[in-house]
């Protein structure tokens, strides 16, 4: 039996392995699993918002990040595939649409590598996850605080300016998510290696977007996420940085929405 | 009261106007700009400033270890203290230490120690350290993973230095079918072992379960204080009444023959050290896990913002620094013994780019007028 999680943007918790993890979810529709990237964890996005006017949209977070219990088992992204693919039957997602947005991206990517048949249609929204040393990926974990909006955002004034002194509680948080994110992707650097050889099992149609001011990720990655990901199409966003649904929730919405609807294959 | 003489061994040829130009010394400052001459005369001149440690009566000599940095000049320990094992005939030859989590192998550092104890004749004192942040990105090994590597070292070399023969290692970060390893130490069980701690509650309760010697780092006195007050306790609490030479007290300290001297003398090595060989911002210092949230907690909740603000009068007002003349340094350190209740003190003696006539006159009355009264 599936497990319900049908909270309008509430929060759900699900016991799994030796913890339990956050599941924020909303709307109603075909179901839309959509997997954060290393900042992200534990929020309700107008992306999120939007995407469930058409979708039911499931978004947990990592194990480690937000609300989720650090759960000692899963140390690496083999571990998250195995993870994610017992999520996916405990919510009784047979095959959703799968959505990730940069580590989020790689994600998706291995979960649809690894088990085809559970992917009803997988965006990468500016993924990382390839290697390809002559177009490295920003170290995130080597840019100082003060310098992260302008890495992530196309235009910084966006972002809300601080007032005052940052809560230690917020730095707290940060600093989790951010010791997950390196748990995960510290070495090799922000990509499995022997990806890209097996991408070409992946059955989903598929979309990839790249933020054409990308800051992080190289127009490179993309790119080949498309090129070998079998019938692949890849779109890019003008005015846009590497956070790209959250400096651009509606135009990225749309254009997830559009592909999705497109998609013959969207999940039952 | 117990002496040991520390050296860092800086890159002394950074420019005068570094701190505006540079983010930090270490992993980004282009290794152009070493100057290899100057290497040459940097290494035999602090080698000879710890033979004169030796000659002075310290009860140790001591070298650490530190990669890719000008901030000082021992990406390997070791070496540094085989040059030093036989030309020096009394002092402890101290490493303080050699960075195990971030090794490939721990087992090359067992090895390593070992040799060394028979170079100096049981003279070597072993460091564990699990490395500065900066060092999870020189070598690449997972900051979230660097407690766990540094226990499972270190209870891989003691188990290499205590076991008569041939074991199997496995442990979640390093796997050995063979080890076996030649030279076994020549002090028994194996050399004494040197922890330094910031402040964890963890690493004191583990330091003090082992009984081993908690060493301070820079850090205000109050701080300090808090440190060996919470070591003290962990010791009870595991049964053990802590012997007071296991309590270090790390200081950089400048003597000259009076007060105004030491300080118009100090001044500048001291901001070099503090303001050039120390700057780096929070992402290299705090890579992702390598603190706990408990101990990211208590940082952030300590006030304490680094030492990119501190003029050289915070400096010595905190007792980060201790300088003046020969009365005045005695006076401050018997006061900070009774405060703090340490038995040893790790004094860095040649500090940032102080010059070689001033380091060795700073050890003379050091030796001469402070440290027999503190004995």
């Amino acid at each position: 039996m599936p497990e319900a999680i049908t909270t309008q943007g509430g929060v759900e918790r699900l016991a799994i392995g030796d913890g339990e993890i956050a599941i924020l979810s909303g709307g109603e529709g075909p179901p839309l699993l959509f997997l954060h990237g290393g900042g992200g964890a534990g929020e309700w996005q107008a992306a999120h918002a939007l995407l469930a006017a058409s979708h039911r949209v499931i978004a947990p977070d990592h194990p480690g990040f937000g609300e989720s219990d650090e759960l000692p088992e899963v140390e690496g992204v083999d571990d998250l595939v195995y993870h994610y693919l017992e999520v996916m039957d405990r919510l009784g997602l047979e095959r959703p649409a799968i959505v990730g947005h940069s580590f989020g991206g790689w994600l998706a990517a291995e979960i649809a590598v690894h088990s085809p048949e559970r992917v009803g249609a997988l965006v990468l929204l500016s993924p990382v996850g390839l290697r390809i040393p002559e177009h490295p990926i920003t170290d995130v974990f080597f840019v100082p605080p003060p310098e992260i909006p302008a890495m992530i955002f196309h235009d910084p004034s966006k972002l809300p300016a601080p007032d005052g002194p940052p809560d230690p509680d917020v730095l707290l948080a940060i600093y989790r998510d951010s010791t997950a994110l390196a748990r995960y992707t510290w070495s090799p650097f922000m990509a499995n290696p022997k990806l890209e050889r097996r991408l070409h099992r992946v059955k989903a149609p598929t979309l990839v977007v790249w933020a054409e001011s990308d800051r992080v990720v190289p127009r490179e990655h993309a790119e080949r996420y498309a090129q070998l990901i079998p019938g692949a199409r890849l779109q890019t966003i003008p005015e846009c940085g590497h956070a790209l649904h959250l400096e651009l929730p509606d135009e990225v919405a749309a254009m997830v929405g559009a592909f999705l609807a497109d998609s013959a294959a969207v999940a039952r | 009261m117990k002496f040991t003489y520390f050296h860092l061994m800086p890159y002394a040829g950074l420019p005068d106007d570094f701190e505006k130009r540079f983010s930090s010394p270490s992993l980004t400052y282009p290794n152009g700009f070493f100057d290899p001459q100057l290497g040459v005369e940097l290494y035999h001149r602090y080698l000879d400033e710890l033979e004169y440690a030796d000659e002075l009566g310290f009860d140790g000599i001591a070298v650490n270890e530190h990669h890719q940095s000008a901030y000082g000049l021992m990406p390997s320990p070791n070496l540094m203290a085989a040059a030093l094992a036989r030309r020096t005939s009394n002092a402890r030859l101290m490493v303080l230490g050699n960075a195990i989590g971030i090794r490939g192998n721990p087992l090359r550092v067992a090895e390593e120690i070992a040799m060394l104890d028979h170079l100096s004749r049981g003279r070597v004192v072993s460091g564990f350290v699990r490395g500065i942040g900066w060092e999870y990105f020189a070598h690449s090994v997972n900051p979230t993973r660097s407690r766990a590597r540094f226990e499972e070292a270190h209870d891989l070399i003691i188990k290499a230095w205590t076991t008569r023969e041939p074991f199997q290692w496995v442990s979640p970060n390093y796997e050995f079918r063979y080890v076996n390893v030649w030279p076994r130490p020549l002090q028994q069980p194996h050399p004494p072992i040197y922890i330094p701690g910031a402040g964890s509650t963890e690493t004191m309760r583990w330091v003090a379960q082992h009984q081993y010697s908690y060493m301070s780092v820079y850090a205000p006195s109050t701080l300090t204080k808090r440190w060996f007050d919470g070591y003290r306790t962990a010791s009870e609490e595991a049964g053990i009444d802590p012997d007071p030479e296991k309590i270090v007290f790390s200081v950089p300290l400048y003597v000259a023959e009076t007060d105004e001297l030491a300080h118009a003398q100090a001044r500048g090595p001291v901001e070099w050290l503090f303001h050039k060989g120390l700057k780096q911002g929070f992402e290299i210092i705090f890579p992702p896990g390598y603190m706990t949230p408990g101990s990211m907690r208590g940082m952030l909740s300590s006030g304490f913002a680094g030492f990119e603000n501190m003029t050289y009068e915070d400096l010595l007002r905190e007792h980060i620094v201790i300088a003046g003349s020969p009365d005045t340094v005695g006076e401050t350190l018997e006061r900070l013994r009774d405060q703090l209740g340490f038995g040893a003190m790790n004094v860095l003696m040649c500090i940032g780019d102080m010059p070689h006539e001033h380091v060795i006159s700073s050890m003379d009355l050091f030796a001469a007028k402070v440290m027999p009264a503190l004995r």
